[in-house]
């Protein structure tokens, strides 16, 4: 029988678990983009600022600035009302964390645009003797505020997230260490493409650091999904999801073959192999990138409400 | 002051009266409802039939959907009302992400098509339009006909108790269903039911603090199913969206080609 009635329905979805879709799905893939942006940025920020990198500086800043806020913008219903989120416009910082994220990230363009001029002079002799250490001192002190708000950059999207009490998957307080410690794994894999083009990147100990960051990931992620599969009834739909269900391609062949096992292979070939070739580095950073991008998808695409009704007395 | 809504189950009929009103006092755009009927399947002796609960934003004391919001566009009134400032609103839709009762709604092209898809805005459209302009790009939600509480308090009326200063819906509820009014005041009518009746808070547990409470203390089960008699052209109505089920109710139901 076709449904004629336009208006007049019976809404069944809210005592089954539904899944969120304005964060994923049409317009929503923006705020996925958005958020792999986020995560790619950082690591690669970070990462670079640790290894003294100018060339994966610039690149992160360029998807922090680029990307990730562009995706944010365009995503929005109302773009250009887009100030009012940002402090002193609005006063909401106090307890939303999007309104805290939007300071960091602008924060962190300006305070890292100043750091990249700054290094930049440095490093190519481009400051006049006398005013070496000043210049010297604002690098330092740009690359602390930098580094800082970038760090908080990537972990707001992920407190973001887990402040939903709505969606259990999401409320619990490792989503934010899952998505800075990927992030940063994808960092150093980011760094080796940059290395690729421009040389004055080691390899070796990038490799080494990868090791460690993939290992601690693979069990962050097992003990988030045992977790989560615990905490609620909501949230063990969640993890079927995941393993079983709908995006379980994606978990399995994004997030953990090609985010996790397979840098892990290239991280561990180069151990016994010495210098890596340049296709296995390639493979190491393609590899990485699309593990992010999986993994936000598959956390967006398995943010389940819990129903409305599932608590009732009856139950 | 801080009003509330007791919605007692045992007398709801499921006519979608609520729903209707809402709808036609807010020129809601043709997908959108604020109010809604949740179907909630119950069985009883092996009976399986279908409860429904009258649901719409339960302005929270301690509403996520504020503290979430980047703007301030999502606000509480100090009656208690959450309101949202359409003006503010940049449509980031985190509120929708984070009311854990799925209220709120994001008003995109897609769900306001015109009552009339494909052809021109009728009068009462255009009407609607000049009184409530919903902006597309921004969220929305019941705010329990602030207009009308305005208007009451403006003119010394007193919401829950003149029509006039009444939500719509408590107005048009025929079964008296719903009651309206200041929970802070002991002597309004929601303030009695509640220590009267043994009252329900949908998902207490997450200290959100609801202002829509129901009463009866059972959901679903067979002290919450309409009576027999009440089941006619209402009940045939919510129950057509799960057809096997309306077909062995109303097994002389016509086929709708
Ligand atoms: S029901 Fe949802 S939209 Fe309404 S006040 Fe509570 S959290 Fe906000
Ligand atoms: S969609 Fe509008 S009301 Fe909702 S959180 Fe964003 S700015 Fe606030």
């Amino acid at each position: 029988m076709e449904r004629r009635r336009q208006w007049i329905t019976t809404h069944e979805w809210m005592v089954k678990p539904t899944a969120q879709t304005e964060w994923v799905d049409g317009q929503g893939l923006l705020i996925w983009l958005a958020e792999v942006f986020s995560a790619l940025g950082m690591g690669l920020y970070l990462v670079a600022l640790f290894y003294n990198n100018w060339w994966g500086q610039l690149a992160g800043w360029f998807i922090i600035v680029g990307l990730k806020l562009p995706f944010h913008f365009f995503y929005l219903g109302r773009p250009w009302r887009f100030w009012r989120a940002i402090p002193p416009f609005t006063s909401a910082w106090k307890t939303s964390w999007l309104a805290r994220g939007m300071f960091f990230t602008l924060m962190y363009s300006a305070f890292a645009l100043v750091q990249l001029i700054t290094t930049y002079q440095l490093e190519h002799n481009l400051v006049a003797a006398s005013s070496v250490g000043m210049v010297t001192a604002i690098d330092w002190v740009m690359r602390f505020l930098a580094g800082l708000f970038m760090l908080l950059t990537g972990i707001y999207c992920g407190f973001a997230m887990s402040y939903c009490k709505s969606i259990p998957f999401w409320n619990t307080g490792m989503l934010p260490i899952v998505f800075v410690i990927m992030g940063l794994a994808d960092g150093l894999g980011l760094i080796m493409g940059v290395g690729l083009i421009t040389g004055g990147v080691d390899f070796h100990a990038i490799e080494s650091a990868s090791r460690i960051f993939l290992l601690v990931n693979a069990l962050l992620i097992s003990t988030y999904l045992i977790n989560a599969s615990y905490q609620s009834k909501t949230g063990e739909y969640s993890v079927k999801e995941l393993l079983v269900g709908k995006s379980a391609v994606v978990f399995w062949v994004g997030v953990i073959i090609l985010g996790i096992v397979a840098p892990m292979a290239i991280s561990v070939i180069s151990l016994y192999a010495g210098e890596l070739s340049p296709p296995l580095l390639v493979l190491a950073v393609l590899s990485h990138t699309i593990g992010a991008f999986s993994l936000k998808y598959c956390v967006l695409k398995v943010g389940i409400y819990r129903p409305v009704l599932s608590k009732l007395p009856t139950f | 002051m801080r009003y509330g809504m007791v919605i007692d189950l045992t007398k709801c009929s499921r006519c979608h009266g609520c729903v209707a009103a809402c709808r036609v006092e807010h020129f809601l755009p043709l997908h959108v409802t604020w109010v809604k009927l949740i179907a909630y399947e119950t069985e009883d002796a092996g009976v399986v039939d279908v409860s429904t609960f009258p649901v719409r934003c339960n302005q929270c004391k301690e509403a996520p959907c504020v503290d979430v919001c980047p703007t301030g566009a999502s606000h509480q009134r100090p009656d208690g009302i959450v309101e949202i400032t359409a003006s503010k609103c940049i449509g980031c839709r985190y509120c929708v992400i984070a009311c854990p009762y799925q209220n709120r709604t994001f008003l995109s092209k897609e769900l306001d098509p015109g009552y009339f898809p494909g052809h021109a805005r009728t009068r009462f459209e255009e009407k609607g339009k000049k009184l409530y302009p919903h902006q597309r790009g921004t969220t929305m939600k019941c705010n329990f006909c602030l207009e009308r509480i305005d208007y009451g308090m403006k003119n010394n009326l007193k919401p829950g108790v003149d029509r006039d200063a009444t939500p719509a819906c408590v107005n048009t509820c025929q079964a008296r269903a719903l009651t309206f009014g200041d929970l802070d005041d002991p002597e309004s009518n929601v303030s009695k039911l509640l220590r009267e009746r043994k009252p329900i808070q949908l998902q207490r547990e997450l200290g959100t603090d609801p202002s829509v409470y129901y009463i009866d203390g059972k959901i679903g089960g067979k002290d919450n199913k309409a009576p027999a008699s009440a089941q006619t052209g209402s009940h045939i109505q919510h129950l057509s969206s799960v057809e096997a089920r309306a077909r062995e109710v109303f097994p002389h139901l016509k086929e709708n080609k």
